[in-house]
């Protein structure tokens, strides 16, 4: 029913044949003078004559002002939206949220078509973070999401509008009437009410007389209704959140061809780095869940500077495999550590953070396959098998560990610094001795390797250890 | 080479290729898209809706698919819209708006209302005006169709005999979509009023401009034939017959 346009924020959603619009955008302005603490949430409906030929451009109709009153009041006075943590620096700077509801198609009970749209949009909206620094502690910094995941408002709850049309004498109601029951009907009443049963506005104007039983039945029903409605609207969030998640997953470009090869779906990723914060709610290899759990406790400590150097190094280094091209990813150079060194412990680098890093080639193609599918919304009609792609993606993630654990040990102190408290899977070069243990913990059977080969991968089943060349690296 | 216009119905010298067909016949257009170049022979080919001459070459206005007819050598560009453009010997369902001393101001669903001369019934004379009521369906044809002004109708056909034309008593009027209404008129009958009619007795006059009427003894069965043919518009003929089975089912 609901659709997400892909940008944060922006939502459509289709009740019927109603369609609707909304965007949410956000600005940093001075607050009211009497409420310096506060954000400010305002809400804007554009009728044009594309959505019915009734509307004229220009001055907003009493029906458009109606409908943007009734969304604002169910907002705003139930205080759904929190705006007091949109303030930045009180009394000076606040964040203004602007909703903008426009009009695409009208069959049919606007008001709450419009009013699933703007929450849909505000709980896919995510404006930049931004801090409170500088010398005389009053300067904004705002920081672009490359280098700050953008944050979510908080919504306290989500009210539902559901409108009611009356025929008769009042006594006989439609629920959600379409554009003929409209032209017809004796009046109307919209209840905006939260799935906690709390009202949180009625608008009944004009029209038929209608007796307080009958209003009581209708908030009832109301009450049902906006259960389930909020069910579906957090679905549909959800689903929203899993993709924009999946899109962060950035792969090798290498990579992504031989996957594309055997299942062709276009997409634009190209790191193979993977997001701490990455929710694996929907894929979870067992094999990196305990690996997943231990990054996890970092980033809650120290998330935002370990990210900005996390992908300072993974931008920086994937240039280089795609510059080089082809199976020859590293570009870099013989390796500085001579023979005895075991690269067995290296299971993770910046650039191959195994959150979400499926040991296992199979995991990895379903996983693949599962991400497009979830990217794609359907589901994919062919499985991969996995012998197709466990060689070469063995080969060309074996190469990318290798490159990456090599740029990064030579790289500034400050990365192995920050790393060493993920334990096994960023080790210091002298650390790599003890990091045996750690194998049994991410319950990953590492192919051992004669010495001498540089870099070993890791499935756990039934995979071959495999011997590589080409990678660079002389022993 | 002559060209007069290019409004529909106009005239305009055209050919390309071997057979002097263009070679989009039946292939999907959007709006810029090139149809003709007026190069070669000096064929004489009508530029219907939806086509536009640009210089020496067609241009395509709306996104759909490009037919042609030999008989008129005529091409024009079929595509589904919600909204109407009127265009000549279009057969449209209007709505009485307004009477005027020498006309009925009906709505066709188009961007300005359609005018309806008073005498343009078969049979009337000023003595003998019919007597039409604001609000009242009528069934007419578009005579004239300019970009620039308003669509011109009438209730008789080329001939003057009423052909069907004229208003419509009762009923249920809904919307669709232009191309379900185009494909309600075609010939052979869609396969949702064949089997409609087989075991429901009513009536309908479909629109070109998007609009259906639908009359029967029992509001039923007015209810059954609108939910069946709107339901109908992206089925297969197969799926169609499936439906309108299950929907009689359902029914009774």
């Amino acid at each position: 029913m609901a659709t997400s346009n892909g940008e944060d924020g922006s939502v459509e959603v289709q009740l019927g044949q109603t369609r609707v619009l909304a965007v949410v955008k956000g600005e940093i302005t001075q607050p009211y003078p009497d409420r310096g603490n506060e954000g400010s949430l305002a809400i804007f409906t554009e009728f044009s004559p594309m959505g019915d030929p009734a509307f004229e451009p220009g001055r907003p109709s009493e029906m458009a002002v109606e409908l943007g009153r009734i969304i604002d009041r169910g907002l705003r006075e139930s205080r759904a939206v929190d705006t007091e943590s949109l303030c930045i620096l009180s009394g000076r700077s606040v964040w203004s949220i602007r909703v903008d509801i426009h009009i695409l198609d009208n069959y049919g009970n606007l008001v709450d078509a419009a009013n699933l749209a703007a929450l849909a949009a505000l709980l896919s909206y995510r404006r930049p973070e931004c801090t409170v620094g500088g010398d005389d502690g009053q300067q904004i910094i705002v920081h672009p999401p490359e280098v700050r995941e953008p944050v979510g408002l908080i919504i306290h709850h989500l009210p539902i509008a559901v409108t009611f049309a009356f025929f008769g004498d009042g006594n006989f109601q439609v629920l959600d009437p379409n554009l003929k029951e409209e032209e017809v009907m004796g009046g109307r009443i919209t209840i905006t009410i939260n799935s906690q049963g709390e009202i949180c506005a009625v608008q009944k104007g004009g029209g038929v007389g209608v007796s307080a039983s009958e209003v009581m039945r209708c908030l009832r029903i109301a009450a049902a209704k906006a259960q389930s409605m909020t069910e579906t609207l957090k679905k549909a969030v959800e689903i929203h959140e899993i993709e924009r998640a999946q899109r962060k997953i950035r792969r090798h470009p290498n990579l992504q061809n031989q996957i594309d090869t055997a299942s062709s779906v276009p997409n634009p990723i190209k790191k193979i780095e993977v997001e701490m914060e990455e929710t694996s709610e929907d894929i979870e290899p067992k094999q990196a869940l305990d690996t997943e759990r231990g990054i996890k406790d970092l980033s809650m400590s120290d998330s935002s500077r370990m990210k900005s150097t996390e992908t300072e190094v993974a931008e920086t280094l994937t240039e280089k495999p795609s510059r080089a091209g082809g199976r020859d990813l590293f570009a870099g150079g013989e390796s500085a550590w001579g023979d005895d060194v075991k690269l067995t412990p290296l299971k993770g680098s910046p650039g191959t953070r195994s959150t979400l890093f499926p040991l296992d080639s199979d995991a990895l193609v379903e996983f693949d396959v599962a991400a497009r599918a979830v990217l794609r919304g359907g589901v994919s009609s062919q499985r991969m098998s996995s012998k197709l792609v466990s060689e070469p993606l063995q080969r060309q993630i074996s190469d990318q560990i290798a490159a990456a654990a090599v740029y990064a040990n030579q790289t500034s102190p400050l990365i192995s610094e920050d790393a060493r408290p993920l334990g096994p899977i960023f080790p210091r070069v002298g650390d790599m001795d003890s990091t045996e243990e750690s194998d049994a913990a991410l319950e990953t059977k590492s192919v051992s390797q004669p010495e001498g080969t540089p870099v070993n991968f890791y499935f756990s089943g039934k995979k071959k250890p495999k011997k590589r060349g080409g990678s660079g690296r002389q022993d | 080479m002559k060209v007069e216009g290019t409004d529909d119905g106009a005239v305009a010298a055209a050919g390309v290729g071997p057979t002097g067909v263009s070679p989009f016949v039946s292939k999907v257009l959007a709006p810029g898209d090139i149809v003709l170049d007026l190069n070669s022979t000096n064929k004489v080919l009508r530029v219907g809706s939806g086509l536009r001459q640009d210089g020496d070459s067609i241009l395509a206005t709306k996104a759909g698919k490009l037919r042609f007819q030999k008989q008129s050598n005529k091409y024009w560009v079929e595509g589904s819209q919600k909204r109407y453009i009127p265009n000549v010997e279009d057969t449209v369902v209007g709505i009485m708006v307004d009477r005027r001393s020498e006309m009925f101001i009906l709505d066709i669903g188009g961007p300005a209302f359609g005018s309806l001369p008073i005498l343009a019934f078969e049979g009337a004379t000023r003595r003998n005006i019919p007597n039409l009521q604001i609000g009242a369906a009528v069934y007419a044809r578009v005579v004239n169709a300019h970009r620039d002004s308003d669509p011109e109708l009438s209730c008789t056909d080329a001939a003057g005999k009423s052909a069907g034309f004229g208003p419509l008593k009762g009923g249920f009027i809904f919307d669709c979509s232009t191309g379900l209404a185009r494909g309600l008129l075609s010939k052979p009958t869609p396969p949702v009023l064949e089997v409609l009619g087989k075991s429901l007795s009513f009536e309908i006059a479909v629109g070109l401009n998007g609009r259906v009427w639908v009359n029967a003894p029992k509001v039923a069965t007015i209810i059954t034939v609108s939910n069946a043919i709107q339901n109908a518009e992206f089925l297969s003929p197969t799926q169609q017959h499936i439906m309108v089975k299950k929907l009689l089912e359902d029914s009774q």
